[in-house]
């Protein structure tokens, strides 16, 4: 353990000791022993009641001694002090607190509870927190956004960011897959790195809760955007969860925050009864329908047409038997002679259980909540699925008025399997529909083995394999094991006015991720080493976390109120991985790694990164109108060198509550009204540890069977922090009694010493790139969120609620070492993307499309006036491609590009903007209509408007380029001179008829019922026949309705990765699936 | 006593704060060694100067020896799977955009090289079993290494920055311009030099003979600058080193030839070769025996460099078929053959790359005695390599001992025999079209028919009787990336 924390600790356990050696002496200092009897009975019926707890009790609420009841209800008590007092309590039943006086015999009525009990308090105002300060919703100086878990335990999602998709303003979620495990990426208004982390920062209880894993682990083939933001905490389990998002809120949480912070609330136990929940969703997926491609059949007729175009040689169907249909060859006929839906034979149904139990209650000292889940899952892919077991224990305990402690530990197990290749849905896409999925032998018989030849024409692995003998036969397992066992002291020095908090948090997270890949999924040579691939990796992550708190709350009389927060933090961060890929093992039921007799990569590392912060916050308000909050935060971080390893960043916020003033006070119909203002820094370490030493290693190999060392890296030692200025306004308005709410934020993050990571460098110096901080980088735009309750009567109630954003991404500034652009105009399939200062990110250009050229006679180039160009020789001109250096001469049924600068030359000259990948809104909106507080109707729509995306599979299954199979839209494609038709001819391997043009850009524009439900809560008369203390069914369907004029799989297409020369490409991953969910939710 | 309370507890809580932040913060990395902890020990060192040997296997480097001194030349012709970049040079159609004319991978063994000069007299201070003679040696290969990738630069390139101090820290400048080819020659001569009065002549061990820098590899090194720098005396005292050393000699032309020097290694006749190993292959399997090869031997290297004996096919020059290429289907044999007909398997492709070897002195000896006026002198040379390799008399010339211009085709011929895929022929056929101001620049007029494509062969002639076009261009990621690099004139 590190050294400070042990510091920590002992500091600790002094102060511990001290405080309450300190209070037993002063407690048992007065006073003789004296014994005190009695009886504890129902006041109802006088009867006794056994195993009632008596305590004595000191002026703290401290237990100093105790005592049962016993079966007449009788009790003896030996009582240290008599100027204490003692307590009787029973579950059930009502404290009762006498003060002992002179009496030795104390008899008590205890008064049964009722179940409001538990509820009185809650008339409180709604608080909201950045995580350390807790301040009224209504005072809060910063952005932020809060959604009650209540609204998400309906969804079907397994993990919590599914579920919040669309439901707050600013922040955008974008599924990377369907598949089950899958990652979502979570941005909290944009992205402010270009090359780190744009994950938030998620705190759990108000401690980090870490989601990266180091960059060095590569999961054998899995990528790590799976990994990335899959939060493995129950929603069942989840209380609340908001969002910072300035970057006043998000400048205490410093280094990581700079993305934004969801903080995460979960559980805790109640004074009552124990309460058992348990939850049940079960929920059926479908794949919506996919895109319809050719039959083998109509394929085979495809391919030999699209050979001949190329320069008029036929197809040789002697060499490329693929094409015979020749039943004398039964080998290729039977083969080759098929009609496979490839895609169906990969998808499924889909299912998901997910129970919850959970166990609740507390008394007066100590408060539980307590949690067991399962969660089960099968893919709609084939051999796809997610188990997890989650358990969360959330222990309260006050052992006096001054001192509390909370104890939280959440174990979570996960099991998933995964795709071997993550590209084995566009390898269905593309495979051959007229081969078979089974093998059949020279002779024509099934053989029961998969198709899996070791090349054909279509190519070999990886290019395409047998996506079903992959599936089945690959495997890519991925397990779990996470404890985050958190422990919480507090401390009140001096009630009311001078508390401290000491939270450690360790965080035991071990990942161990095989995978197996058969022979007979690639069908390639024995001697390959792709052959019975075996990978075995193991991470083991061990983090520990501290914070210490010092509170002061000072009471400066009416008109003033004052909170002050120090803070400290640690946090430390080990992780230590082994892998170990091998292949060759004699067979394919030898799947371990140790097994396999080539050894292809063996590695281990360890790596280590640690931080600290001091952080000093207050919030003053005066009058309850003029509210200020300021911050300073020091962060150091051991990822930097010696000269920038710590940086202050400071932010101040404040809130002009207009409505609070006099001449306001006209307005009765105003609740608030409330201007915000803030600025903030918060800074951001890299993501690599040690960068900042020039490191020796070993080359993997030797010289002359001696050790060969060289410098690995350069020495990094004027990186520094990435820090990120936001500034934010924003105006809150609560209208007629709390019906009506309005929040708008207008807000610019401007990220600068930006970093770059890999900005490439000259190969003079040895090296070709370096982790540099470069340029500057802004965000900007607003959100608008709306909320309220149009209609309200005694049976019915509809509330709605509203919010849309708009976020840009502009470059300032950027090292002139960048590249500016990127793409080959020239080459098919490619859009060419450009860095430019002061432009957002995300824009595409390429050619405009035209439509087909019918006959020879249309291929003539004409200028302007359209007048048709007259060559040096006297004869017309037709149109070229890229002259004088492609010089491809277009013909007829070849795809028409716009000759913008009518040359009759299509070139880079003629490339125009064609579309950007960001979405210009993104939100979300939903009515709730209940009925006797006993039926419910929710419905969620969530939407993206005005972005555009490559449509990646049409462009792949319209080019009749290659032997990939292609959609049925080529059906209609140009055959014969005079063919009207959008599809150009197929033309095998030549020609430019998939240039990137507008052709595939499509505006993806969409409104999606994200989610409706209908819940029915049980009456209380018949909860009661039945012993329940709450019930509820409802039926959830998800993604029923998407609203759009993409003509691709599924819209939601988020530009993923960190290059940012991306675009939005629609490769058809796995798309979102249709859920119907069916839930239950009984408490007794 | 809650005011003393909340005073200690501030106190010791800053204490503690600011006294064990730094300590907490130091981390080192545990899987490598961080240069203030190298550099102490001579086994440090050494592993270091291995280093700069273990640089050499990298792939794109070993690919790069071969394209360089090959693409350009008139020995191989493109198969399968050659790339469009390196169609684009076959047919003299070199733009700056092109991969190939990345010279990153050279200049990372530079900066290994560089890093050891720099670093290694601080060894002297630490360990005292250190002598300043073994500093000297291990220094001296470091030199040598710097020098011949410099040779290779400047001959590919011709003005190239000239790099001479480690890249360490981003504090370190790697904006430098070119240096002019005079220059990093200079340069190259000194620390040749340098390198010949440290490095020793033997290391005890074959092996370590051939794959190291001894200070014959530093003749050798020396005799082929000089060659190229037109300094005629200079370069035949430094062959005649090499020769007198009687450390080294022809093996002998019989069927095992081709086994002893390109399979085996390290024979008698090499003075410096790099060695491949099984857990660095080199990249000559993929290029030359994969069903997707991106090259072959061209046509007239069977039919006209060596020919065949079509009486007595046994007959044979036993560097041609079978040695160099197998004649049957033209593929380059040189990297794949165990012996004239078995192949090595893709997990063996592990061929040592020559640099120096014994026939190439004798050569160079040769080239230097022609220009000196020993016309004589160097057809008995020629003779010789000729006699050992069984040579064909279908090949022989008899060229007037006075006629310096026949004796240079006749050399230049035998080198292309000799040395066939070994990555000279390109700076072979440019070192002589050089000489007197240009004065044979048909030498790299002549092979544009048989390289470039018909329809290229026009603008290839016309470009190469620029004299500038005969460097490469700068590749434009240098240019992006090193704002005080200018392009090469002709592409500018």
């Amino acid at each position: 353990m590190s050294k400070i924390l042990q510091l920590h600790f002992s500091f600790w356990l002094a102060a511990l000791v001290f405080c309450l050696t300190n209070q037993n002496i002063y407690g048992q200092g007065t006073g003789a022993g004296l014994t005190i009897k009695g009886r504890i009975t129902a006041s109802s019926d006088n009867q006794p009641i056994i195993g009632a707890t008596i305590t004595e009790i000191d002026n703290e609420q401290r237990i100093i001694n105790g005592a049962t009841a016993d079966l007449e209800g009788n009790f003896v008590l030996k009582v240290a002090n008599p100027s204490n007092r003692i307590a009787a309590t029973y579950i059930g039943y009502k404290r009762v607190v006498q003060q002992i006086g002179d009496r030795t015999t104390i008899n008590i009525k205890l008064e049964v509870s009722s179940n409001e009990l538990s509820e009185v308090g809650v008339v409180a105002r709604r608080t909201v927190s950045n995580g350390l300060l807790q301040v009224e919703e209504r005072n809060s100086t910063v952005g932020v956004a809060s959604i009650n878990a209540r609204e998400l335990e309906e969804l079907s999602s397994s993990s919590i960011d599914q579920a919040l998709q669309g439901r707050l303003p600013g922040i955008d979620i974008a599924a990377n897959s369907g598949d089950p495990g899958a990652g979502m990426q979570i941005r909290i208004r944009g992205t402010s790195t270009i090359n780190g982390s744009s994950d938030p920062l998620i705190v759990v209880d108000g401690m980090p809760y870490e989601t990266e894993i180091p960059s060095d682990f590569n999961f054998g083939t899995a990528d790590d955007q799976g990994y990335a933001a899959l939060l493995n905490i129950a929603p069942s389990d989840i209380e609340e969860i908001s969002v910072l998002k300035d970057a006043a809120a998000t400048a205490v949480w410093g280094s990581r925050a700079s993305n934004g912070v969801l903080l995460i609330k979960t559980k805790r136990g109640r004074v009552g009864k124990p309460m058992v929940t348990y939850t049940l969703r079960g929920t059926m997926s479908k794949q919506p329908n996919a895109i319809p491609m050719l039959t083998g059949d109509q394929f085979s007729m495809l391919i030999p047409e699209a050979v001949m175009n190329r320069n008029g040689t036929p197809l040789n169907t002697e060499i490329v038997k693929e094409f015979l249909y020749d039943p004398s060859d039964p080998y290729y006929y039977y083969n080759y002679g098929n009609n496979t839906n490839w895609i169906d034979e990969i998808t499924q149904i889909g299912y998901k259980q997910d129970h919850n139990i959970s166990l609740s209650g507390g008394g007066e000292k100590a408060k539980y909540y307590a949690s067991v889940g399962y969660l089960g899952e099968v893919g709609t892919t084939l051999n796809t699925g997610l188990k997890r077991i989650s358990t969360r224990i959330n222990l309260d305990y006050d052992v006096s008025d001054r001192i509390r402690f909370r104890t939280d530990i959440a174990y979570t197990h996960t099991d998933n399997d995964k795709n071997y290749a993550t590209n084995v849905r566009g390898i269905a896409y593309d495979k051959m529909p007229n081969m078979g999925v089974y093998q059949y032998d020279l002779q024509g018989n099934n053989t029961g083995l998969y198709l899996s030849p070791l090349s054909n024409i279509q190519g070999e692995y990886p290019g395409t394999y047998n996506p079903l003998a992959m599936l089945n036969g690959a495997t890519n397992n991925v397990i779990n094991e996470r404890i985050v066992p958190k422990f919480n002291l507090q401390y009140d020095f001096i009630p009311e006015l001078f508390s401290t908090t000491f939270d450690v948090q360790f965080d035991i997270d071990n990942t161990k991720n095989k995978s197996f890949l058969p022979q007979f999924a690639t069908g390639r040579p024995i001697n390959e080493d792709v052959v019975n691939r075996a990978y075995d990796g193991d991470v083991d992550r061990f983090g520990i976390q501290t914070k210490t708190n010092l509170l002061f709350t000072p009471k400066l009389g009416e008109k003033h109120e004052l909170v002050g927060i120090v803070s400290f933090l640690t946090s430390d961060n080990k992780t230590t991985s082994f892998q170990e890929l091998t292949s060759n093992s004699a067979s394919p039921n030898l799947q371990d790694p140790a097994s396999a007799s080539r050894v292809r990569s063996l590695s281990s590392n360890f790596s280590q990164g640690r931080s600290v912060a001091l952080l000093a916050n207050a919030q003053y308000s005066l009058l309850d109108r003029y509210i200020i909050n300021a911050a300073i935060r020091g962060d150091g971080n051991s990822k930097f060198g010696p000269a920038n390893r710590y940086a202050l960043f400071p932010s101040i916020s404040t809130r002009w509550r207009v409505s609070g003033e006099s001449f306001m006070q006209q307005f009765t119909f105003i609740n608030d009204l409330s201007l915000r203002a803030s600025y903030g820094q918060s800074g951001r370490a890299p993501g690599g540890n040690y960068s900042f030493y020039n490191i020796y290693s070993n080359f993997a190999y030797d010289y002359l069977g001696s050790p060969s060392i060289y410098p690995q890296n350069i020495e990094l030692s004027t990186l520094k922090w990435e820090t990120v200025t936001g500034k934010n306004v924003g105006l809150n308005l609560v209208l007629f009694n709390n019906r009506f709410d309005f929040d708008l934020d207008i807000y610019r993050m401007r990220t600068t010493d930006l970093f770059f990571d890999n900005l490439q460098l000259p190969g003079i110096s040895g090296y070709s790139n370096i982790d540099m901080n470069v340029g500057t980088m802004d965000n900007q735009g607003w959100e608008i969120n709306i909320g309220g309750t149009p209609y309200k009567s005694r049976d019915w109630t509809v509330d709605f609620n509203f919010n849309i954003s708009r976020n840009v991404n502009i470059i300032r500034e950027i090292s002139e070492f960048y590249p500016r652009e990127k793409g080959n105009a020239t080459a098919n399939g490619q859009y060419k993307t450009f860095l430019q200062e002061n432009t957002p990110f995300g824009s595409f250009f390429g050619y405009r499309y035209k439509g087909v050229y019918t006959d020879a006679e249309a291929t003539i180039a004409r200028d302007k006036d359209n007048n048709s160009i007259i060559g040096p020789d006297g004869q017309s001109v037709f149109m070229r491609f890229n002259y004088p250096f492609t010089d491809y001469v277009f013909q007829a049924g070849d795809a028409i590009y716009e000759d913008i600068n009518h040359d009759g030359n299509i070139n880079y000259m003629d490339i125009v903007y064609l579309g950007n990948g960001n979405p210009k809104f993104t939100g979300g909106f939903g009515p709730t209509l209940t009925y006797k507080s006993r039926l419910k109707l929710t419905a969620f729509f969530n939407f993206r408007t005005k972005y555009q995306v490559v449509n990646g599979t049409q462009m792949n299954t319209t080019n009749m380029y290659g032997y990939d199979n292609q959609s049925t839209a080529v059906l209609r494609r140009w055959m014969n001179p005079g063919d009207i038709t959008d599809i150009p001819r197929a033309l095998w391997n030549s020609g430019y008829n998939w240039l990137g043009s507008d052709r595939y850009v499509e505006d993806a524009s969409f409104i999606r019922l994200r989610a409706i439900t209908l819940r029915y809560n049980l009456g209380k008369g018949l909860m009661e026949r039945a012993k329940l203390k709450s019930a509820s069914v409802y039926v959830t369907g998800e993604n029923l309705l998407t609203f759009t004029n993409y003509t691709g799989q599924d819209p939601e297409v988020s530009t993923r990765g960190t290059d940012p020369f991306r675009v939005a490409i629609d490769n058809s991953m796995t798309p979102p699936t249709r859920n119907i969910v069916l839930g239950l939710t009984v408490g007794f | 006593m809650a005011k003393k309370i909340i005073y200690t507890f501030l106190l010791s809580f800053l204490l503690l704060a600011s006294a064990s932040c730094d300590k907490y913060l130091d981390l080192k990395p545990q899987d490598g060694i961080v240069r203030q902890e190298f550099w102490q020990t001579k086994e440090q060192l050494a592993a270091a100067v291995n280093g700069c040997y273990a640089s050499l296997l990298n792939s794109s480097l070993a690919e790069k020896l071969f394209l360089y001194g090959e693409l350009r030349a008139d020995m191989i012709q493109p198969a399968i799977g050659v790339s469009s970049a390196e169609l684009n040079i076959i047919n003299v159609n070199i733009e700056s955009t092109n991969a190939i004319t990345n010279w990153a991978p050279f200049y990372t063994t530079i900066n290994y090289c560089n890093t050891v000069i720099n670093f290694a007299p601080q060894v002297l201070e630490s360990d005292n079993t250190l002598t300043q003679n073994q500093l000297n040696a291990y220094v001296g290969e470091a030199l040598a290494l710097r020098a011949l990738m410099y040779f290779y630069l400047v001959r590919s390139f011709g003005d190239v920055p000239l790099k001479l101090s480690p890249t360490a820290s981003d504090t370190d400048d790697v904006q430098i311009p070119k240096s002019t080819q005079a220059e990093i020659f200079a340069q190259i001569v000194k620390d040749l030099k340098l390198a010949e009065e440290y490095v020793v002549t033997t290391y005890g061990n074959r092996d370590q003979n051939k794959g190291r820098i001894t200070k014959y590899a530093v003749n050798a090194m020396l005799a082929d600058v000089y060659l190229w720098l037109n300094d005629y005396n200079s370069s035949l005292t430094e062959c005649n080193k090499i020769i007198n050393a009687g450390q080294f000699g022809l093996v002998a032309g019989d069927n095992d030839w081709f086994s002893t020097i390109f399979y085996q290694g390290g024979s008698n006749e090499s003075i410096f070769e790099i060695y491949f190993n099984a857990n660095q292959l080199n990249p000559f399997y993929g290029m030359f025996a994969s069903s997707v090869r991106r090259y072959r031997a061209a046509l007239k290297v069977g039919e006209e460099i060596y020919t065949t004996d079509l009486i007595d096919p046994t007959n044979r020059d036993i560097r041609g078929n079978g040695a160099a290429l197998q004649m049957n289907d033209n593929s380059i044999w040189k990297y794949q053959g165990i012996n004239s007909s078995a192949a090595r398997s893709s997990a063996d492709s592990y061929a040592h790359w020559m640099v120096y070897r014994y026939a190439d002195i004798l050569l160079m000896k040769a080239e230097a005695l022609n220009q000196l006026g020993q016309g004589q002198a160097a057809l008995d040379i020629i003779d010789t390599v000729r006699e050992r390799a069984n040579a064909l008399p279908a090949t022989a010339r008899t060229p007037n001992p006075t006629d310096k211009n026949e004796i240079t085709n006749y050399l230049l011929e035998e080198r292309a025999r000799e040395f066939a895929f070994e990555g000279k022929r390109w700076y072979d056929l440019l070192r002589n079209a050089r000489r007197d101001n240009y004065d044979r620049i048909d030498l790299l007029l002549d092979i544009v028919s048989t390289t470039a494509s018909p329809e290229n062969q026009q603008s290839a002639i016309t470009k190469y009787r620029d004299i500038r076009s005969h460097y490469f261009p700068i590749y434009d990621y240098e240019l992006q990336t090193n704002k005080k690099l200018i392009q090469n004139p002709f592409y500018q």
